[in-house]
């Protein structure tokens, strides 16, 4: 299991200011706040006593607002940005403890990054672009335009290496974004709401593609958004942020069925429930049913208890019985009727 | 786990580099492929570069590299011509025969003076002396003719070193034009006779002549300098001698005029900064600038008076202020009006502009000459002199702050109904007014550069201070005038900038 | 139809708005006065009308103080300097006097020579009595002169007091007319920020009393009393205090030049190598061959029209003889921009790198571009002497400058993101600035090379001064005798030069912006 983590962050903060230490110290020894660290240190809290995991071949969503920190805290993994305190662990290795040199190692092997500006070089072409990684690992050209031509096929952009990137749209500047971060093979993906800039259109476009190409490539994936939708359609686990502090983490079902407090509640009442709550969450056993008049278990379709409200909903609609459900040997073991699933799709257990 | 990177295919680039190179594509195809396949630097060897040396730069299309080995090659060949038929001794055995000829005359002299009974020993002495001289020279230049080994040596060696690099490095130069030629199709592709008939004709032109003149001891005279003839310079500058008179007898009215209308503002300015006494300028001056802009620019302009007063150029120093004030004010009543018509009009604009170009690119000396011979010599063609220097930044910033007025906010008032002249007034002035008080700035520093410049054609004040200091090498004197025309830069500076900020912050 | 009327209401039937009471608690005195005019002045549509503060006409200034109103201060004050400066000088002012003294000195010579006139007739010494006549005669034809002079002066001074009357009379009645125009403006700006000046102070009035006091006191000091003190008129210093610093400053630069001979040498000697390089290439190399080079480079870079113009520059040039003179002047060209080419990026990268060194440099850069540049020749003179590495020198602290500032500006332009990706994928320091912050700020850069270019060039010219020959010391040999012909075609040659120079480069500069 512990072989599992990828990036581990362990209490890790953040205070911008040129007393940040001092602050730090105040911190720790009398429990500061935020308003209280300002006004006496002139300092600002980036990220407070942050702590998370990422396990292998997930998609770890960061979503919180704008000036929540989540930028800040992405910037941790690789050490653009220096923690105040914390630890920060890198497939086993500590991040803190490495020298600049086996840090640009880290970076240049085991990360590739995608930006919210795509920030590409825009004296380089396409193809130049997506070498770059490569380039700085001192990798021949041959190998530089073979694989940026297999990242650039990966995405969808053949044909295009010969281009600059201020001649494509948006979407295929991301996509191009995209495709450096891949082209170096990395072990993590780090992304900064790389799809935030883009029409919401081709934002659908670009996640569908992103989870296909996610599904075939099982990238560990720290990817942070302002979106909420868009963390729970990506997302294995999400945590939410408000002011530089993780305020919960969990599966999306766990988010959206239990908001940790009314800050996450708010952000949850308008998702649609019907794709992240599953049946098994809703279903009463099947020995404490009891069925109403006119109803007949025998008769009542079966489904597996691991399928969703939509599934569910389209099953309601063609019968008048109760739904059954059953775990992966066939057995019955619980019982959805009409009154629980409508109380599920409004959100409630 | 690493799919990308292992499941990367090879990609072909045989067909794109057939097309780049033109001919002898293979060759290149095995070439780039050994300088791509690797992530060390390898330098394959080509032969051709090396054997045709420039010709072959320029048929692939690399004209920097051209330029660059045909004048490195052209110094090899220079030396290994001198070493082949270079007369080397040719300067010695001319000093010697220099030598012998003036011991020829002391000695003729010194006959005459035997007859005339003085004491002709010196004499003979120093033709002696001299003789010995024109032997060394003799023999420093059979030493010098019997090098011509070393010149051919270091020529050969030379030229092999070029040929060499170029063979070295000319796949690896060719296979970066390759890889920019993929994004930029412009670049220059192939192979092309065209381009060797053009090297080889720019190579005909210069090698001979070059060579030629370098190490042949007495080349003829039209390859050292061009054969002008002196009567074309002489007939023209006295036509324009001529020209001038006569335009300025002509114009005399006009110029007359243009004279009389700075002189009074000359005047007007002279009698308030001049005449009235300097206690009560010096302290009009403070408070200006602390009302203006704050307490800091007046103790500084206080400062600054002080060591003008204490070091006696006052008067000067008022001189010069008046001069740069005339002409700024010229600058800016002239210039701003300007720079709104042609931030209006895009036709003047285009129109002005190579003249705004010139009027800053040209070196004010050049045209004190026609204004002093249209309006003579004083302050006067002084101040105009520094008109035409300092007129261009007040008129391109205008322009450039109206223009960038946005023109959302313009629409806002146009759809308010305001007139041109009220969108003009109320919103696109007060919007470019930074960039039009940086222009303000920039000429009044630039009319300040021009006094010393100025007091070339006669116009008094801090100028001709520095100017006699640097006739005459007196340091001291031209540092303390020259500091003073800084202290006035920095006081008008200040001030004018003082203001500008105190609008900015509220 | 609702709305219509009740957008009609508020154009038409809006109740006037009561300022008196806000206008009274702003003038503090006089507050009925002020209410009355301020509203004809705000009825008034242009924001003018014809209102008239005597207070103000006959106080001027000092109304203008106790209101607050210190920018009009400063306008009145000074207008009426200038017009009691004009009648000082019409009433009291020495005008014409020193001619009456002139007049004066002519007569006693007059009747010295008319006595040896008498005395050489005594003698009969004929002609003696007709060149002493002679002498007297003119003698007497200047005080003649020298007195019809002074009278004309004495003239101007009525002119001048006339003048002065009826303009201190014009500035009066500006004062009143435009005092509450500018006092409406003033309440306007307070109401919306109470910090400005309102009410009378009598504090500031005091204060432009003083002022105004001293003004008139000692102008009136310096133009009344016969013989005013020396202070006054002239600033109270003699030379020698002058003299004495000047004096210093020649022995401590002489002193420095002495006792770092060698490094001002060995920057001479190591500047004229280069240009000696430079100028083989440029004088040594036959002139055809430099032309073709020259016509084929300018075709490459900015295209066929440029080259068709440079082909008659250098025609121009060659035909006046001035080939040799022109390759000079931009073989000293060429080294300073090399040399400040060479120093000023690095210095720039630097520079953008470290905040505080920039910080540092600033008011440096700044003074070296605010120097009149004839100022830095002087020190240069005396440490490198004359001659053309000196002139390089000078070229060089003023094109410096540009090539600096441009590249920090463009370094820092450089997007943080682009940056940030190339740090995420690990990159180093060293290939940060090479593969993408040099790139990317090339453009800026090269616009610095180009203004470095036309800076050098405007002091390779002044050069001259300090004996680095070439054109300018044609233009300046021709400005000193006056030779406009010689001159005009000196200059036009420059011109050439600098416009080539400028357009070649500027192509090169297009050129590789495309590139980029």
């Amino acid at each position: 299991m512990q072989d599992d983590v990828v990036i581990e962050l362990k209490s890790a903060w953040k205070i911008f200011g040129s007393r940040d230490k001092e602050a730090m110290e105040a911190v720790k020894s009398e429990g500061l706040g935020k308003t209280e660290i300002l006004e006496r240190y002139g300092a600002v809290v980036g990220i407070a006593d942050c702590s998370f995991n990422v396990r292998r071949g997930e998609i770890f969503c960061i979503m919180g607002l704008s000036g929540s920190g989540k930028s800040t805290l992405v910037r941790h993994v690789n050490r653009l940005i220096e923690p105040t305190s914390g630890e920060i662990w890198l497939m086993g290795e500590d991040v803190m403890k490495l020298s600049s040199t086996a840090l640009r190692e880290i970076r240049a092997k085991k990360i590739g990054m995608v930006f919210q500006h795509m920030a590409l070089l825009p004296h380089r072409s396409v193809r130049d672009n997506v070498g770059y990684p490569l380039e700085i690992r001192g990798e021949s050209k041959a190998r530089r335009w073979n694989v940026s031509q297999h990242a650039l096929g990966l995405v969808g952009l053949e044909g295009f290496e010969d281009r600059f990137p201020r001649e494509l749209s948006g979407g295929m500047q991301q996509r191009v974004g995209l495709a450096r971060a891949l082209a170096c093979d990395p072990d993590v993906l780090l992304m900064d709401e790389p799809f935030s800039a883009l029409d919401p259109l081709i934002r659908r476009q670009l996640q569908d593609q992103f989870m296909a190409l996610s599904e075939q490539l099982h990238k560990t994936t720290l990817f942070i958004t302002h979106d909420l939708d868009e963390a729970i359609r990506l997302g294995t686990r999400i945590a939410i942020m408000k002011d530089g502090r993780i305020v919960q983490i969990g599966t999306p079902e766990d988010i959206v069925t239990n908001p940790a407090d009314d800050y996450v509640r708010d952000f949850v009442q308008n998702i649609s429930k019907l794709k992240l709550i599953f049946a098994h969450t809703i279903q009463v056993p099947v020995n404490d049913y009891v069925p109403a008049a006119g109803e007949d278990l025998g008769q009542s379709p079966r489904v597996s208890e691991d399928v969703d409200l939509d599934h569910l909903v389209d099953i309601a609609v063609t019968t008048t019985q109760p739904i059954v459900t059953t775990n992966e040997k066939g057995e019955d073991v619980g019982v959805v009727s009409k009154d629980r699933l409508l109380q599920g799709i409004k959100g409630g257990k | 786990m690493s799919q990308v990177l292992e499941e990367a295919p090879e990609i072909d680039l045989s067909d794109s580099i057939r097309e780049f190179s033109g001919s002898n594509s293979d060759y290149y195809i095995e070439k780039f492929a050994e300088i791509q396949g690797t992530s060390e630097t390898v330098n394959p060897w080509n032969m051709a570069a090396a054997v045709l040396g420039p010709v072959w730069t320029a048929a692939r299309g690399m004209w920097t590299m051209f330029w660059l080995f045909t004048i490195a090659e052209m110094v090899a060949l220079v030396q290994i011509g001198k070493g082949i038929w270079g007369d080397l001794g040719a300067e010695k055995r001319a000093e010697a025969a220099g030598f012998l000829e003036r011991a020829d005359e002391i000695r003729r002299q010194a006959a005459i003076d035997a007859a005339a009974g003085d004491d002709i020993e010196p004499s003979l002495q120093i033709a002696h002396n001299l003789q010995e001289a024109a032997e060394n020279s003799m023999i420093a230049a059979e030493a010098l003719g019997s090098t011509w080994w070393i010149y051919l040596l270091v020529g050969l060696v030379l030229l092999g070193l070029l040929r060499y690099l170029l063979g070295r490095y000319a796949n690896r130069l060719y296979e970066l034009q390759y890889s920019a030629w993929r994004v930029n199709t412009n670049i220059l592709s192939g192979f092309n006779w065209q381009r060797i008939g053009y090297s080889v004709f720019l190579l005909l032109l210069i090698v001979p002549v070059t060579l030629y003149r370098f190490t042949v001891s007495t080349p003829v005279a039209w390859t050292v300098d061009v054969p002008a003839d002196p009567n074309v310079f002489t007939v023209t500058s006295l036509w324009l001698d001529g020209w001038f008179d006569s335009t300025a007898n002509m114009g005399q009215h006009f110029f007359d005029a243009i004279v009389l209308a700075t002189q009074s503002v000359l005047d007007g300015i002279e009698l308030a900064l001049v005449d009235a006494p300097w206690p009560v300028v010096a302290l009009l001056l403070v408070l200006v600038a602390w009302r203006v802009a704050s307490i800091r620019v007046a103790i500084f302009t206080a400062a600054s008076l002080a060591y003008i007063g204490l070091m006696g150029l006052w008067e000067a120093s008022m001189v010069s202020i008046v001069m740069v004030g005339t002409a700024s004010a010229f600058c800016i009543a002239i210039g701003i009006p300007l720079g709104i018509w042609f931030s209006r009009s895009e036709r003047a604009y285009t129109a002005a502009r190579p003249i705004l170009d010139l009027m800053q690119t040209i070196p004010p000396f050049v045209y004190l000459i026609p204004i002093i011979a249209f309006f003579g010599t004083g302050r006067v063609p002084g101040v105009i002199a520094t008109i035409i220097f300092a007129m261009p930044p007040v008129i391109r910033l205008t322009a450039l702050g109206m223009r960038q007025v946005s023109p959302m906010v313009k629409e806002a008032a146009t759809a308010f109904g305001a007139t041109p002249r009220q969108v003009l007034m109320g919103v696109e002035l007060p919007l470019a007014r930074p960039a039009i008080m940086t222009g303000v700035n920039q000429t009044i520093l630039m009319s300040l550069s021009m006094v010393v410049i100025a007091s070339l054609i006669g116009a008094k004040g801090l100028g001709q201070e520095v100017l006699i200091a640097l006739q005459y090498v007196a340091k001291g004197q031209g540092i303390l005038a020259g500091l003073a025309i800084l202290f006035c830069a920095m006081m008008l500076d200040r001030i004018v900038q003082g203001r500008f900020q105190r609008q900015e912050d509220h | 139809m609702v709305e219509e009327t009740t957008v009609q209401n508020t154009s038409s039937h809006f109740p006037d708005v009561d300022i008196t009471q806000s206008v009274h608690d702003f003038a503090g005195t006089k507050g009925e006065y002020y209410a009355t005019e301020f509203k004809r002045v705000q009825k008034s549509s242009s924001g003018y009308c014809w209102t008239f503060n005597l207070g103000a006409a006959v106080f001027g200034p000092l109304w203008a103080t106790a209101r607050g109103l210190w920018g009009l201060f400063w306008v009145f004050a000074v207008l009426e300097l200038v017009v009691i400066v004009m009648i000082g000088q019409g009433l009291w002012g020495d005008l014409g006097s020193d001619k009456f003294a002139r007049a004066d000195r002519l007569q006693t010579n007059y009747e010295r020579m008319i006595e040896r006139v008498e005395n050489a007739k005594e003698e009969g010494d004929e002609q003696g009595v007709e060149s002493f006549q002679k002498r007297a005669d003119n003698l007497a034809a200047a005080r003649d002169k020298a007195l019809a002079e002074g009278e004309l002066a004495q003239a101007g001074k009525t002119r001048l007091l006339i003048v002065g009357l009826v303009l201190l009379a014009l500035i009066k009645a500006f004062e009143g007319f435009s005092a509450n125009i500018a006092y409406e403006r003033q309440y306007t700006t307070w109401r919306t920020d109470s910090t400005v000046r309102s009410g009378l102070s009598w504090k500031s009035g005091l204060l432009g009393v003083a002022i105004v006091g001293f003004v008139y006191i000692v102008t009136l000091i310096r133009f009344t009393s016969g013989d005013p003190p020396d202070y006054v008129a002239e600033f109270p210093i003699d030379n020698r205090f002058y003299l004495g610093v000047a004096g210093w400053i020649d022995h401590y630069f002489d002193m420095a030049s002495r006792n770092f001979a060698f490094l001002f040498s060995g920057i001479s000697q190591g500047i004229r190598i280069i240009l000696d390089g430079v100028e083989t290439l440029l004088i040594g190399t036959p002139w055809p061959v430099v032309m073709a080079v020259i016509l084929v480079f300018a075709y490459r870079s900015a295209g066929p029209r440029v080259a068709i113009f440079t082909a008659a520059a250098l025609a121009y040039i060659a035909v006046l003889g001035y080939w040799q003179e022109s390759m000079a002047t931009v073989a000293l060209l060429g080294t300073a921009s090399f040399l400040c080419i060479s120093i000023g990026i690095p210095l720039g990268v630097w520079f953008a790198r470290s905040r505080r060194a920039y910080n540092f440099a600033r008011p440096v850069l700044d003074l070296m571009q605010t120097m009149p540049s004839f100022v830095y020749l002087i020190p240069i003179i005396a440490f490198f002497g004359t001659g053309k590495p000196p002139g390089i020198l000078a070229s060089m602290i003023f094109g410096l400058p540009p090539i600096i500032r441009l590249t920090t500006l463009g370094l820092k332009e450089v997007p943080k993101d682009v940056v940030e990706a190339a740090r995420a994928f690990g990159a180093t320091d060293m290939q940060i600035l090479r593969g993408i912050e040099v790139p990317l700020a090339t453009p800026s850069i090269m616009q610095g090379v180009n203004q470095t270019i036309m800076m050098c060039l405007s002091l390779v010219v002044i050069a001259a001064l300090i004996d680095a020959k070439g054109l300018g010391y044609d233009v300046l040999v021709a400005l000193q005798y006056a030779a406009k012909g010689q001159g005009i075609l000196a200059g036009v040659a420059i011109l050439f030069c600098a416009i080539v120079i400028d357009r070649v480069v500027q192509g090169r500069f297009k050129d590789t912006e495309k590139g980029g």
